[in-house]
């Protein structure tokens, strides 16, 4: 019973709490971008014409379709990360497309159309090699899939195995291809390295070997790129060593020795150092493959050669051409290359495949991002326009994850960014002021020259102002006229200027394939973006904004710094946070590797924050390094502290800062790794406000917090993974003095632990092994019931240790990130965060992490509104911020404070990327929405003209009664 | 039988105990709770110096019986050691199926996923509606369908050592508690998800029905209505009813609202006259009465028609 009593009471206290999106509010202030990452695989879907999907499968494990009309997805399936959900091949026939996913462990089938799995077909362990779709008498009715030591043949329609067969010699043979031209058999090409070429053929039936045979190839190191089956199971191998192409009919009766060409004879030659490669293509796998193939001797030369009766002729040479590509359309085969053009630009040409000739009017000129990388993928879709002439799209895929999709002449239909799919880290930035805002600042940041002067560069100022009101409102007046449609508000980065509450702000991304991004947090535009070469794939990054835009006329400046994660080596790269420019200040060198980073609240003459860069000798490089740095880094040199965490040998180290910039140890903590490791260390946010220094309680006295601003949280697992030994480890360490402040340890408890560290509390998720589920803990530290030193808060003169309350709760489904609102003075309450793995987010209340929580409800716990305890938290989808714009594999959330202190803004980020605002004390400190205007307006107006009547009626008696 | 009506009462008193609070604070939810929790709660003063600790999984102790554990198939103690048995990998294959009733499955199905813990295993829905999730080691999982629009409820699936496998409903506090679901799954819709909170919108009807404004309105109906009621009745009861106004309105100086309005808002040089003013207020009390008989004056003759009509009837 008295269960139910809480939870009624908990439901009462929601109604109260809740802060949900109303329905009109959809699409207000929030947008969501889907990606799906690093195309791998892409097809077109040829069959009609007007068919608008594209196929495409990525490494983010994401198989998709895209409409090719405008970009956008039809539909989208996110397997689970990792290598199982690993997309090994994507092939199509008809309406539906073959999968082969992890590592060949699964073979699904799924309707295009849709977007509905087929079935679904579980295949024997064993490394993939290669799968194909296998045609008997024109119809395509089989899938094969190669694996390192068997080869199975599944029914297309059904997913049922028809036979699954070993390779023979699979311990020596390395097979890698399958080739069947349609005519009832499937060859399996294997080879020795350095030795021979097998090529079993079995029997389409029953699987039975039909022939085996081995063919002499001493020069022989891999069959995928170097090989190709060409026109009627001809096996075509180049060599760059030898320089020469090798050819072998496949179904030649006796076992000969392949028959060499030397590239001399056709006057080619391969590139030194370039591994040639081979494409070729077969249109329809119930039919052999096309005679025709490219040669690639080099990167940026291609070449178009024919078969024909044993001999190869070249049809067209390409030199220089960066990409080559098949496509097909009904019977005939077309051959799209791209050349370069000038500097900027590239051209793709539309040849016949059979021939080599150029398709006139075919030319779609291509230009390259100046800020972005290079083309390296190009997918083709040609089709027959009614006159019978060739029509033909492209989408072109660069270095940095650019798909753009192009139509003849040159037109861009769409351009995704699929970089995005993979953001690191984030920023917002203030916008800057409009041109007209900035001269009213700069007027009173000069200095004072006469009364006179000041009198007349105010009234210009003022005049500026009323300019630019008139021309607003000329412009209003002049959309007004204009059809809805368009009237669009084209957000450019000429036009960005902060807003009223400074709700729109630019968000910088940074990408892990080395490309940032600005995008407007108001639309979801992009509106600069920089391809950084070079970059190593595993990096770490760090985005650190060193001036905002506050301090006109220098303009903002963010910092990123690289890290190479073998090397430990860093490198800095400076740039304006609002229009992308890499800015030209001179940055340190990084000769050793960096451990840490510090930015100090000291700022140089230019208004720029000091970062300090710690590197493994425990040197410091400021940057920037001027003289006037310097001198405030000596003089405040006593006061900065920082720490160190080594996580392989469980240290935690606490140095000061010397004069000379070199550091000295102050503390040590370690923490054996034998019992655990080091998962997490987290500070508390340096934006963050607190603004009440206590909680009244419910007798009118004050719990003062412990606000300990160098306060770490640190997280450790247990290195026993046994369910009953396991453990989680909280340590709260003052970063200055190394005391350890609080310490907890959750038995019977494993990560991943996913925390939250502000303010006087530290709220935390881990696995309770024992019960297998998610439990929320809140830690709150408070001084008591009077402040030590209520003025400053010193880490060296503390006595006191805090009083620590603590309290646990259930969480009733995995989380996968957690981050808590911010706001602008703090004064709204907060609320925690969570990302869940279907999508959603969670707005917790902070209130049900409150470990003052009581059991039993009295008359003071009332008074201060808290909720009564109860074990399990509660999750409504009405808290769910994103509604149904779900978010795959969320990542990180990153919370903003706005101008409104009632508004926090939110980006959450993983697979795709959201951004909205939330209210967690509702909106206290604007007009709601739907405040009733009319109602309001029409109460006035009606009281007023009740007056006058009532006024005049009143006038009317009157008079008639003086006449009685 | 009982059970059942046994879950009823309590359904009862806790709609009972609702209103209550709605009506009254919290006073009554407090003294139940008094009731049943008293024996093992510590108030906790935040002035204590002590770390305050209360895990979930302590107070599951509390609401575990001893003899409810009967379960022999996994208790949480025993499972493990099946589970961790080394050299043994089962990988099995979870299957089930789920519906929406009332929507085609390819309306619903693409964007939908079976997750099992998260996104440690995912499953895709076929389109019949039936799912499998493949190579789950063995252990306790908890399913559940992700869909954006519509609501399944999760279900926790353990797997044993040998693969063996049950399905059972998720029970967070009481982690060991057994209640058996058909293996394979069936994973029926409850319901769409419900995102949105609907907007505090400004309707008549509930402007009227405001207890305030039926209190103001109820009365002035009372006023305006009953003496038209009374007219209709017969004159004795007429002159027994004004008998009894006249003796309300005995002290005749009380001044009249409509009055206080009237001179509240006429222009002030009504009030410089203050002579006017008063003789006005008297004339509008006339007027009043004068109403009144003109009404009288207005029915008597209607009643006299009435009256004739019944003569020639006669």
């Amino acid at each position: 019973m008295a269960w139910l009593v809480v939870r009624l009471a908990i439901s009462l206290s929601l109604l109260y709490t809740a802060s949900a999106v109303f329905e009109d509010q959809v699409g207000k202030f929030d947008w969501r971008e889907q990606f799906v990452g690093k195309v791998r695989f892409a097809l077109f879907d040829t069959h009609s014409q007007a068919s608008k999907k594209l196929l495409v499968a990525t490494d983010k494990n994401v198989f998709a379709s895209l409409n090719s009309r405008t970009g956008d997805l039809f539909w989208r399936h996110v397997d689970k990360t990792g290598p199982e959900g690993h997309i090994d091949a994507l092939l199509m026939y008809g309406q539906d497309a073959v999968v082969v996913v992890g590592n060949g462990r699964l073979l699904r089938s799924w309707e295009t159309t849709v977007g509905g799995l087929k079935w679904e077909a579980v295949l024997d362990t064993g490394s993939f090699q290669a799968a194909a779709l296998i045609g008997v008498q024109d119809f395509v009715k089989y899938v094969a899939v190669l694996k390192k030591s068997a080869i199975s043949l599944h029914d297309l329609s059904s997913g049922s195995q028809i036979w699954v067969e070993n390779l023979p010699d699979s311990d020596t043979v390395q097979y890698q291809t399958i080739y069947s031209g349609g005519n009832g058999l499937v060859f399996v090409l294997g080879f020795v390295p350095s030795s021979h070429i097998v090529i079993v053929e079995y029997k389409i039936e029953d699987g039975e070997i039909m022939k085996k045979k081995s063919v002499e190839a001493a020069w022989m190191s891999s069959l995928e790129n170097s090989c190709a089956v060409i026109s009627s199971g001809n096996l075509l191998c180049v060599d760059q060593i030898t320089q020469s192409l090798y050819t072998l009919p496949l179904q030649s009766a006796e076992p000969t020795e392949m028959r060499t060409i030397h590239l001399q004879t056709l006057d080619l030659e391969v590139a030194s150092g370039f591994q040639p490669v081979l494409t070729s293509t077969q249109p329809n796998p119930a039919q052999p493959p096309l005679a025709e193939f490219f040669l690639q001797l080099s990167p940026d030369h291609h070449i178009l050669l024919q078969l024909k009766d044993d001999l190869i002729a070249p049809l067209r040479d390409f030199n220089p051409s960066y990409l080559a590509a098949f496509a097909t359309s009904g019977e005939k085969t077309f051959a799209a290359v791209m050349t370069p053009k000038n500097d900027t630009a590239c051209t793709i040409n539309l040849f016949s495949a059979d021939t080599g000739r150029r398709h006139l009017d075919t030319t779609i000129i291509y230009h390259m991002d100046p800020n972005g990388g290079k083309p390296n993928r190009l997918y083709v879709h040609a089709f027959l326009k009614k006159d019978d002439s060739v029509g033909y799209r492209v989408m072109v895929q660069t270095e940095d994850l650019t798909l753009t999709f192009l139509q003849q002449p040159g037109r861009v239909v769409w351009m995704r960014e699929e970089a995005l799919a993979d953001v690191v880290t984030m920023e917002m930035v203030d916008l800057p002021l409009t041109g007209t805002q900035a001269e009213l600042e700069g007027e009173f940041g000069k200095k004072a020259d006469g009364l006179l002067p000041m009198v007349l560069k105010r009234l210009s100022s003022q005049f500026i102002l009323l300019q630019a009101w008139m021309a607003h409102l000329w412009k209003l007046f002049y959309d007004a006229r204009k059809p809805r449609s368009s009237v669009k508000n084209e957000v450019t980065i000429d036009t960005l200027s902060r807003d009223e509450f400074n709700l729109q702000k630019m968000m910088v991304m940074v990408t892990a394939s080395g490309k940032l991004f600005g995008i407007d947090s108001k639309s979801g535009t992009v509106l600069w973006k920089q391809y950084l070469e070079d970059i190593q794939p595993n990096s770490i990054f760090k985005l650190i904004v060193q001036r905002t835009t506050a301090h006109f006329p220098h303009p903002p400046q963010c910092t990123l710094l690289i890290k190479n994660q073998d090397t430990g080596l860093g490198s800095l790269y400076v740039f304006n946070p609002i229009f992308g420019k890499k800015s030209h200040i001179s940055v340190p060198a990084l000769p050793r590797p960096v451990l840490q980073t510090l930015l100090l609240p000291v700022i140089d003459q230019d208004y720029a924050k000091v970062l300090l860069l710690i590197d493994d000798q425990y040197k410091v490089t400021a940057f920037p390094s001027t003289k006037n740095v310097l001198q405030q880094l000596q003089d405040t040199a006593s006061s900065i502290f920082f720490y160190l965490v080594d996580s392989s040998q469980g240290k935690l180290s606490g140095f000061r800062l010397r004069m000379d910039l070199s550091t000295e140890l102050i503390w040590e903590v370690v923490i054996p790794t034998e019992v655990q490791k080091i998962v997490a260390v987290k500070g508390k946010r340096a934006n963050e406000h607190v603004h009440s220094q206590g909680r009244v309680m419910g007798d009118r006295s004050v719990l003062y917090k412990y606000l300990n601003p160098n306060l770490l949280a640190v997280i450790t697992e247990s290195t026993d993974i046994h369910q009953e030994r396991s453990f989680v480890g909280i340590f709260l360490i003052d970063g200055v003095t190394g005391r350890i402040v609080h310490e907890a340890v959750q038995r019977k408890a494993r990560g991943p632990v996913h925390f939250v560290h502000s303010e006087n509390w530290l709220v935390y998720v881990y696995w309770n092994s024992k019960f297998r589920r998610n439990e929320f803990s809140v830690l709150e530290l408070f001084e008591g019931a009077e402040l030590y030193n209520s003025t400053v808060f010193s880490s060296l003169d503390r006595p006191h240790p805090p009083q620590v309350l603590q309290q646990s709760y259930i969480f009733p489904a995995p989380i996968s990130t957690l981050e808590a609102t911010l706001t602008e003075k703090g004064i709204t309450s907060r609320h925690l965060l969570v990302g869940l793995p279907s999508g959603n987010i969670l707005s917790l209340p902070k209130m049900f992490l409150d470990p003052r929580r009581p059991e039993m409800i009295s008359e003071q716990s009332r008074e201060e509104n808290l909720i009564p305890y109860a074990p399990e938290m509660p999750i409504r989808t009405e808290w769910f911020i994103n509604y149904n714009q779900t978010v795959s594999r969320v990542r990180g959330i990153y919370t903003a404070p706005s101008g409104l202190e009632s508004t926090c803004l939110v980006v959450v980020y993983g697979l795709d990327i959201y951004q909205t605002r939330v209210f967690p004390s509702k909106q206290f400190d604007v007009l709601k929405d739907d405040y009733d205007y009319v109602l309001i307006s029409s109460v006035l107006f009606g009281l007023f003209f009740a007056t006058m009547i009532s006024k005049r009626l009143a006038e009317v008696k009157l008079l008639n009664r003086a006449w009685r | 039988m009982e059970t059942r009506v046994g879950s009823r009462a309590c359904a009862c008193v806790a709609l009972l105990l609702f209103a209550l609070h709605a009506c009254l604070g919290h006073e009554h939810i407090k003294l139940q709770e008094d009731e049943e929790t008293s024996e093992d709660v510590k108030f906790r003063s935040p002035g204590e110096d002590q770390v305050k600790f209360m895990s979930p999984g302590e107070d599951q102790v509390k609401f575990m019986s001893p003899g409810e554990d009967q379960v022999k198939f996994m208790s949480p103690g025993e499972d493990q050691v099946k589970f961790r048995s080394p050299g043994e990998d089962v990988r099995v294959q979870v299957s089930g199926r789920a519906l929406v009733p009332g929507v085609r499955t390819q309306d619903w199905i693409s964007n939908a996923r079976v997750l099992l813990d998260g996104d440690t295993h995912v499953g895709f829905i076929r389109e019949d509606g039936g799912f499998s999730v493949s190579d789950v080691p063995s252990g306790s999982y908890v399913l559940e369908i992700s869909s954006p629009t519509y609501r399944f409820q999760p279900v926790r699936v353990d797997i044993t050592a040998t693969g063996k496998m049950r399905a059972r409903v998720v029970d967070y506090i009481r982690t060991a508690e057994v209640i058996r679901l058909p293996y394979p799954l069936q994973m029926r819709c409850i319901g769409r998800h419900s995102y949105f909170i609907p907007r505090e919108t400004w309707i008549w009807s509930d402007f009227l029905m405001n207890p305030m404004v039926l209190m103001m309105v109820l009365p002035l109906l009372i006023v305006v209505l009953l003496p038209k009621v009374m007219n209709s009745s017969d004159p004795e009861m007429k002159r027994e009813m004004e008998q009894s106004m006249n003796m309300l309105n005995s002290n005749q100086d009380l001044p009249d609202v409509s009055e206080i309005v009237t001179r509240f808002f006429s222009p002030p040089k009504s009030h410089g006259r203050a002579g006017g003013g008063a003789r006005a207020h008297v004339g509008g009390a006339h007027g009043v009465r004068g109403g009144a008989s003109n009404v009288r004056g207005g029915a008597p003759r209607r009643r006299s028609k009435i009256n004739t009509a019944v003569t020639y009837s006669e």
